[in-house]
């Protein structure tokens, strides 16, 4: 027991200090970024350079940031990683246009009070975005400083986070899932195959969305997107986001 | 040339003892893999012949029907007052989309059978047309945790399928990049038993370890899990000078950290409490059911790929091989936290010797076919198989058996008469993954 508190005391306070100031490099690192370039440089790229790309993320104008996977292919003519988690975290139509809350405040989509109760659902996921929500409750996130909690039953749950891309056999679970949980709700997918389906957009089990199951309130960009960047997700839910300027 | 790493035998030729398990068999089952855990050998067979126990253990892996399966490791247990408990697929406790049916009559776990394949994302047969670097991308994504030994495994299958030399240094990147996640994969394991225990100081701590490391790997390799960290195309990695000394001072402060909260840990009477003689699997039938990894070295069994099967560079290094006796939950854990610190061991030996790496090629051992290649990597949670079949530079077939496939079996009879309470320790002390077993 008094060895426990030596080791704590030894360790000192690892908790972020994100929201209240800006995420470090350490907490958002390059893959966490939004891969972008300037609009002019997008529109240059030739047909053979934007189809390198995996998903087809790289349009004329903007780079899709919900079906971006990171895989940097395109840092090989030009993009480069930008951005502050805000950006990760918008509608399906924010990201799309590559730039997630970067222009706006949100506003909670729910009447929730500050505190919120998360829940989190695996509908296919490769493991990686389970671990990085997950990583929100241990000492380097913390959720709970910020009155956020995760429940072991939709019952009890204000948030469902949903990670992975729907396999035939989730798409009832999900759905009842949502359905269990009591009003006022919201929904958080999180990563490119929670988005939109990610590298397996043309996969053989791996025909439908989770918008197209569910309601999405807000959709969490990367894969998988960095803690301090789902953070940001439920926070924005909440109505308790910020433009990366506020987040200075 | 790397030397060939099984003998290869011609069905009936090949004669199987009570110490030899099946290691893996192709899904039209004209191929075979068996390891002898007393000769240290192992052996391809063609046209194979299986016994009635690899039959059966055959049926427990991923056939060729996608969807959810059970695991059953026996007739179901009738009786008065015998209901079945369901746990998943949505549960918070797992994590993940995987259900159990727990038989009981109240208060004994009569019978577990894990259902896997809620995650069946189809990946063997989305990446088949594809290019071996696109169907990496896929590769990586089918268990995200371990997705340096996956993409490891898949290349090297690949290579030796095409016959294509691989730069030594590139080999000294995967071994790296894999003991970095071997490591990062047994913090979670333990954090996790230390959290069913609800050592929540320990577990808490371990957490912070982890977390410590996955920046480490990601500043290292550029992603935290290691997507792309592998592949031909990606960007250069931070291992200059400059880069490995700030690795090294990375793992020796984790490694430094980890030391002292184990000390702890071990003293922690309740800790140990609640996993000695918990979810214990016999030596005889971790074989008897083909278990892999620290699993079955947790029964005294010293399987180990990097050093049964070694490849550059653990031909190189020094592999320290670690193993207990009694199978249980505390055997388990303590062969994982000495493989922590093998992993520290030879990340320190790779660092030292990194400028000393020959600029030359290594051609991987012949495939055993035209176009086909074999390779095993010894993943996280045990030996993994990658059987790849290359037709115009693109995937022609992709078959493979994980080790969380592997191990079901086994996890399901360790809790045979436990309570109820003792399941969170056999399910995070095996550390099975769903995503890893549903492809």
């Amino acid at each position: 027991m008094t060895s426990w508190i030596r080791h704590s005391a030894a360790r000192g306070i690892l908790t972020s200090r994100y929201p209240d100031r800006a995420a470090t490099d350490e907490e958002l690192p390059e893959a966490g970024r939004t891969p972008t370039a300037h609009p002019e440089e997008l529109a240059r790229l030739s047909d053979g350079e934007r189809s390198l790309c995996p998903t087809g993320a790289i349009r004329e104008q903007a780079v899709d940031q919900g079906r971006c996977i990171r895989c940097e292919r395109c840092f090989a003519f030009g993009l480069r990683p930008l951005g502050s988690p805000a950006m990760n975290v918008g509608t399906r139509e924010e990201l799309r246009e590559s730039a997630g809350l970067a222009d706006r405040r949100p506003t909670s989509v729910a009447p929730f009070g500050t505190s919120l109760h998360v829940f989190m659902i695996d509908v296919g996921s490769c493991h990686a975005c389970n671990a990085e929500v997950l990583a929100l409750g241990t000492p380097y996130y913390d959720l709970n400083r910020l009155g956020l909690f995760f429940t072991n039953s939709p019952r009890h749950a204000d948030v469902l986070v949903v990670v992975g891309v729907p396999t035939p056999e989730m798409v009832e679970p999900l759905r009842r899932t949502y359905e269990a949980m009591p009003g006022p709700k919201a929904v958080l997918a999180v990563g490119a195959c929670a988005i939109d389906r990610g590298i397996f957009a043309d996969g053989p089990r791996t025909g439908s969305s989770v918008g197209e199951i569910v309601p999405v309130d807000l959709y969490v960009a990367g894969c998988p997107p960095p803690p301090v960047a789902i953070l940001e997700g439920v926070l924005a839910l909440a109505g308790r986001g910020a433009t990366p300027e506020e987040r200075r | 040339m790397s030397p060939a790493p099984f003998d290869v035998a011609r069905g009936s030729a090949f004669r199987p003892s009570d110490r030899t398990a099946l290691a893996y068999v192709s899904r039209d089952g004209a191929l075979a893999l068996y390891n002898d855990y007393a000769t240290h050998r192992s052996t391809l067979v063609h046209e194979p012949v299986l016994r009635g126990e690899d039959l059966e253990v055959r049926a427990r892996w991923r056939g060729a029907a996608p969807g959810p399966r059970t695991v059953s490791v026996g007739g179901r247990v009738q009786g008065y007052g015998v209901f079945t408990f369901p746990y998943g697929p949505v549960a918070m406790g797992t994590a993940e989309a995987g259900a159990f049916d727990l038989v009981t009559y109240g208060e004994r776990i009569l019978e577990l059978v894990p259902t896997v394949g809620y995650k069946d994302r189809g990946i063997e047969q989305a990446v088949v047309g594809r290019t071996v670097e696109d169907a990496a991308l896929w590769v990586e994504r089918r268990a995200g945790v371990f997705a340096l030994a996956h993409v490891s495994a898949f290349l090297a299958a690949a290579e030796a399928a095409a016959g294509r030399s691989v730069p030594e240094r590139e080999l000294w990147r995967r071994a790296l990049a894999q003991e970095l996640q071997r490591i990062q994969a047994h913090l979670r394991l333990l954090a996790r038993v230390a959290d069913g225990a609800s050592q929540n100081v320990g577990a808490a701590q371990v957490h912070a370890l982890e977390e410590e490391l996955l920046r480490a790997i990601s500043r290292c390799f550029g992603h935290r899990w290691g997507f792309g960290a592998l592949l031909p195309a990606h960007p250069s990695d931070r291992l200059d000078r400059n880069g490995r000394t700030e690795l090294a001072d990375r793992l020796g402060r984790i490694s430094r950290g980890f030391n002292g909260l184990w000390e702890t840990f071990l003293t922690s009477r309740t800790f140990i409490d609640r996993i000695q003689g918990t979810g214990t699997v016999p030596a005889a039938e971790s074989v008897r059911w083909a278990a892999v990894g620290p699993t079955l070295r947790a029964s005294s069994i010293a399987w180990d790929d990097r050093l049964r099967q070694p490849s550059v560079p653990y031909t190189d290094l020094f592999v320290p091989l670690a193993t207990e006796a009694n199978g249980d939950a505390l055997a388990r854990v303590l062969v994982r936290q000495e493989e922590i610190r093998a992993s520290f061991l030879m990340l320190e030996q790779m660092l030292e010797r990194w400028e000393g790496v020959g600029a030359g090629e290594v051609i991987p051992s012949p495939g055993i076919a035209p176009s086909r290649g074999i390779a095993r990597v010894e993943a996280p949670n045990g030996d993994l198989v990658y059987d790849v079949t290359i037709a115009d530079g693109r995937v022609a077939s992709l078959q493979s058996r994980s080790p969380s496939e592997a191990n079901w079996p086994v996890m399901a009879l360790s809790l045979r008469g436990a309570v109820f309470t003792d399941f969170v320790f056999s399910l995070e002390s095996f550390g099975s993954s769903f995503a890893e077993t549903d492809g």
